[in-house]
């Protein structure tokens, strides 16, 4: 791709400004060339306490619209870079909250416009793939100096570092462009499975699998609010789920059969060959496991301990929050984990194994439970797959994906002009 | 129309009933409306938004998935499920999430229920403002396993 580029002259950096705003996060990033991130800034990790009067979480049209300006300043200083270097603006179209989106679109827009630079309009989830391909780009670059490790990937048969510069891998090179990844994007609003494949530069989807009612992370997340962990609490069951016994409480998943869709539907899945997750029963499930165990009291004094330590992240304070639970507790969650990660996994390499993809990656906030990266890497493993997960930053809602999905677009010519608008229930594939 | 309230109350023993409640519900109800969706966690809330969708020909039951994370999921139908029906735009929220009142202007909840739309909240109790100007609320209880008790409570409408 880089040879591409130098030929053309035309976009002498790549140097794009991602802009994401789908969601409970402000983010902008700069990233040269789809793979080099010069900056990624999220607005809850930097302090605007001071400049805008405290830091209500990112929900609301109204925060995003506080933050995006400042955050954007930051990323483009943090770059080094001039907006009169960029070549290109990025922004999330959708899906997500539509008063949130419109921020970034709004934003995003009228900066291209002033700097009449071209916009590019990038799918969330699209964005969420790219966050892994950026990684695997940076890792592989970061190869061709000896000895220097890769991260996020796993090549099968412990090859070692994968070698070669982007573009010039050798043919059969895990994530190489004309090879059909799966992609599993989990997180606390999704959970679907895409097909995706790069065809002379440009990036093609299929979508092949989806929940049919919660998210995995919010089965996660309300399990443990339902525990007393407080929300949104994964985090929490991934630190504590290795010291309970998986096997305690055998949770088991219903097949589920949707029905058929009405003909010529757009973005409706051929039910015949779609993956379906459902994770609501579960949820229920553990619920109903607490009451008949009577659990109840155990868990409102759990709350109320927790809630006398805000703050309290999974990283410090796990022995004080280990000791708040019985082992009946640690038992049940060990075992909703194990379930959800081997629903998960089981349901994803079948997949790959129907559309006999040559890869599989893992994007989305659950993308960084401990338990499920050990699962799909072996599981990946024993079947001679490539596997790769993001980093923890890249892994929940950020702009640098969004600025490297947004560079096979700027390659291939495919920008958005000024109609474009927030899409809060936009697809992504075919 | 009187300002009485009207309650309709359906037991139902399964998901699958559940939906079939929510095609009866969705016949009941007529826009504008904002009504607020009571239940525990794990309730089946949801799932009655599933039928309640499908009757309007708004969306599969499948495609109905929680609204937590997003905040909001709009499905556009119309009242009688066929394509020449009069339109209706089903807003589907959930302010699990959503602690600060000042956030619901900011969601848009503020301009809801718009003319052509009926307007589901979960956890819309927690805001008192929304349970003053609401339309009246569908309650969803758990009787133990898979039975649920829903009832419907609206106040006149037109």
């Amino acid at each position: 791709m880089t040879e591409v580029k130098q030929g053309r002259g035309r976009v002498p950096q790549g140097l794009i400004l991602g802009i994401e705003s789908s969601c409970d996060e402000t983010a902008a990033a700069v990233v040269r060339g789809g793979r080099e991130t010069l900056s990624n800034v999220v607005a809850s990790q930097i302090a605007l306490h001071a400049r805008f009067g405290g830091v209500v979480p990112e929900l609301a049209s109204r925060e995003h619209l506080r933050a995006v300006v400042p955050v954007v300043e930051a990323a483009m200083a943090e770059a080094g870079v001039a907006f009169a270097d960029l070549d290109a603006v990025a922004v999330t179209e959708g899906p997500g909250l539509p008063g949130a989106l419109l921020v970034g679109v709004s934003y995003a827009k009228a900066l291209a416009f002033g700097l009449g630079k071209p916009l590019i309009a990038v799918n969330h989830l699209e964005g969420h793939i790219h966050a892994v391909l950026l990684e695997v780009l940076a890792a592989r670059a970061d190869a061709q100096i000896p000895h220097k490790p890769t991260s996020g990937l796993y090549p099968p048969h412990e090859q070692g570092p994968v070698r070669g510069g982007p573009g010039n891998g050798a043919p059969g090179e895990p994530f190489e462009a004309g090879q059909t990844i799966l992609a599993l994007v989990v997180s606390g609003g999704h959970t679907h499975l895409y097909l995706a494949q790069e065809q002379n530069g440009a990036w093609h989807y299929r979508n092949v699998g989806r929940t049919v009612d919660d998210a995995a992370g919010e089965a996660f997340d309300k399990v443990a609010k339902l525990l007393g962990l407080g929300y949104p609490g994964g985090p929490w069951l991934d630190a504590l789920a290795p010291f309970g016994d998986a096997g305690a409480v055998p949770f088991s998943f219903a097949q589920i059969k949707a029905k058929a869709h009405r003909r010529g539907e757009a973005g409706a899945l051929d039910p015949k060959e779609a993956t379906y997750f459902s994770f609501s029963g579960i949820k229920t499930a553990v619920l109903r496991y607490t009451q008949v165990h009577g659990m109840e009291e155990r868990i409102a004094q759990r709350r109320a301990a927790l809630a006398a330590m805000p703050g309290a992240s999974p990283k410090r304070d796990l022995e004080l929050v280990r000791a708040l639970c019985d082992q009946e507790t640690l038992d049940l969650i060990a075992s909703f984990q194990r379930a959800v990660v081997e629903d998960l996994r089981r349901k994803t390499f079948q997949t790959a194994e129907r559309f006999g993809a040559a890869s599989v990656l893992v994007s989305g906030g659950v993308a960084a439970n401990r338990e499920l990266r050990e699962h799909f890497t072996a599981e990946a493993r024993a079947q001679g797959l490539p596997i790769a997960f993001p980093s923890l930053k890249l892994s929940t809602d950020n702009a640098a994906m969004i600025a490297a999905a947004a560079w096979p677009k700027l390659v291939t010519g495919k920008f958005a002009d000024e109609r474009l608008t927030a899409d809060a229930a936009l697809k992504l594939g075919v | 129309m009187s300002k009485n309230t009207e309650t309709v109350t359906f037991s139902t023993q399964s998901a699958e009933e559940t939906i079939a409640a929510g095609h009866k519900i969705a016949a009941k109800l007529r826009p504008p409306l904002l009504l607020i969706l009571r239940g525990d966690l794990g309730a089946g809330k949801t799932t009655l938004v599933k039928g309640i969708a499908e009757a309007y020909g708004a969306a599969q039951a499948d495609e109905v998935t929680s609204p937590t994370f997003t905040l909001l999921h709009e499905f556009l139908g119309t009242l009688d499920g066929t394509a020449g029906g009069a339109q209706v735009l089903l807003c589907h929220l959930d302010l699990y999430r959503v602690d600060d009142e000042r956030q619901l202007a900011a969601i848009g909840l503020d301009e809801m229920p718009a003319p052509e739309s009926i307007v589901l909240v979960e956890w819309g109790e927690k805001f008192a403002a929304l349970m003053a100007r609401c339309d009246g609320e569908i309650v969803v209880k758990s009787l133990g396993g898979d039975a649920r008790e829903i009832t419907l409570k609206l106040r006149g409408q037109a």
